[in-house]
């Protein structure tokens, strides 16, 4: 191995670190901790990364600070954005529910976001409490609204909008799932009525 | 009509106008529900009659909200022939109509979870050590505390324990009755509950009020107390007081601390989670 190589494999193994280990409130490095740990050429390490990476189902996201993805950044706006680690296709159903989210929670939060998107990126919590409410106990809508909010999957503006947070855009491909969404079956009425955590398995 | 009356009526279309246009904005109602046109013809046509400074505000407020309601108008438009467009009521009838299960497909099928590993790092190592390193001990520390007045420990007279909250005046009886329900609709969906999820109330002399309270669900048998997984987490599952009987198997006693550092621990977690 030349002594090029070498050093890129010191700065991949670095930089892996440094993505994998969380070091703030939120997940994912600055561009520039990456810049000033691996040197001005960081973005040629990250892509050798990326595809180390692309073999353990992983990749590397650049997001802006709202989490938005960033088309053609310039050396600034990646200095500014925040490289995350993410899946690089969907996770399995099984995995999801490993995940830590329950059944009922996770299809709170694809209603809620397919809600707001199709709001033009906003709706008022009440509107969306009550498109709730009909599957979910009320108590348990509240719940899991504040824990959208927290893990940042929404945001809450002081008259009780909301909005998508940084993750919902980070993490979900708005478009596929409303189409998805558009393209279900609605269950047939005795179906609904047994929907069980069980039965489901990986599609 | 009088002069006054009719100033007082085209005022109050005016205002009328400002409140459908904020409505516009705030609630993310349809723009194109505003006649902007219309409404402008109708501003125009006041305008020369305002000589009060207020109605003329009232003009300029309402053109104002109108400009808005344009602008709101563009990005309708914009938002409208971008690929995300899909008509809301439209959205909010399959939401409506999809069960959890297709709902939870759709979602996971378009997620992209982002990693996150959560373990002390080599910086917050050394945070610590320098943190470590600057504490005095305890016996310093507590050398800087103004001593509080020490009172011989006593017993609560009821009196007190109504003030502090741990009591109430209804009847203990129907307390715990309404308690026993609010376990039983809290654990209707899984069979149980965690122990802590329960008991945890915004404050801790909630909290406190909450473990007596459960500690006598426990006693009566309205619930039992099971430890799972290896870190023996506390769940409470509720019974009916009936079913109990000898053979059920025999009574046993489990003890869970509560202290006010367990209970801002508790919270904490509550909060990450």
């Amino acid at each position: 191995m030349s002594e090029e190589e070498q050093a890129y494999a010191r700065k991949m193994k670095r930089a892996a670190q440094l993505l994998f280990f969380q070091r703030h409130r939120r997940p994912g490095v600055k561009g520039w901790e990456l810049k000033r740990s691996l040197g001005k050429g960081y973005m040629k390490v990250l892509e050798l990364l990326d595809a180390e990476l692309e073999r353990l189902g992983l990749e590397i996201k650049v997001i802006e600070e709202e989490g938005g993805s960033i088309e053609n950044p310039s050396p600034d706006e990646l200095d500014r954005a925040r490289f995350v680690l993410r899946l690089r296709g969907p996770p399995t159903a099984t995995d999801a529910r490993l995940s830590g989210w329950r059944i009922d929670d996770v299809a709170a939060l694809a209603a809620t976001v397919a809600y707001i998107l199709s709001r033009q990126g906003k709706a008022l919590q009440r509107d969306v409490e009550r498109l709730l409410e009909p599957k979910f106990p009320g108590w348990v809508v509240q719940y899991d609204l504040e824990r959208f909010l927290r893990r940042g999957y929404l945001t809450r503006d002081e008259r009780g909008m909301l909005y998508l947070g940084w993750r919902s855009r980070a993490e979900i491909d708005e478009k596929l799932l409303l189409n998805l969404i558009m393209g279900e079956e609605a269950p047939q009425p005795e179906q609904a009525a047994s929907t069980d955590v069980k039965d489901l398995g990986d599609r | 009509m009088s002069r006054r009356g009719t100033a007082s009526r085209k005022r109050e279309q005016v205002i009328r106008l400002i409140h459908l246009c904020r409505t516009v904005r705030e609630r993310g109602v349809d723009p194109f529900e505003v006649d902007v046109k219309d409404k402008l013809g109708l501003l125009d046509r006041y305008l020369p009659g305002w000589e009060a400074l207020d109605d003329l505000s009232l003009d300029a407020e309402a053109l104002n909200r109108l400009t808005m309601v344009i602008e709101a108008q563009g990005g309708w438009i914009k938002y409208r022939s971008s690929l995300l467009y899909v008509d809301p009521l439209l959205i909010e009838f399959k939401v409506r109509a999809l069960d959890a299960k297709a709902l939870f497909t759709s979602f996971v099928r378009a997620w992209r979870p982002i990693l996150e590993y959560e373990q002390l790092s080599p910086q917050r190592v050394k945070e610590a050590v320098e943190y470590w390193n600057r504490l005095p001990s305890l016996r310093e520390r507590f050398r800087r505390l103004p001593s509080p007045p020490w009172t011989r420990p006593s017993a609560l007279s009821l009196e007190e324990m109504l003030e502090l909250g741990v009591f109430s005046a209804q009847g203990f009886e129907q307390v715990l009755s309404e308690f026993a329900m609010e376990l039983m609709d809290r654990a209707k969906k899984e069979g149980s509950v965690a122990y802590w999820d329960f008991i945890y109330a915004e404050t801790y002399e909630e909290t406190v009020r909450r473990a007596y309270l459960t500690s006598f669900l426990v006693t009566y048998g309205y619930a039992r107390l099971e430890l799972r997984g290896l870190g023996e987490k506390p769940y409470l599952i509720p019974a009916s007081p009936v079913a109990l009987s000898p053979e059920a198997g025999q009574p046993s006693s489990t003890a869970v601390p509560l202290n006010y550092e367990t209970w801002l621990k508790v919270g904490e977690a509550r909060r990450l989670e």
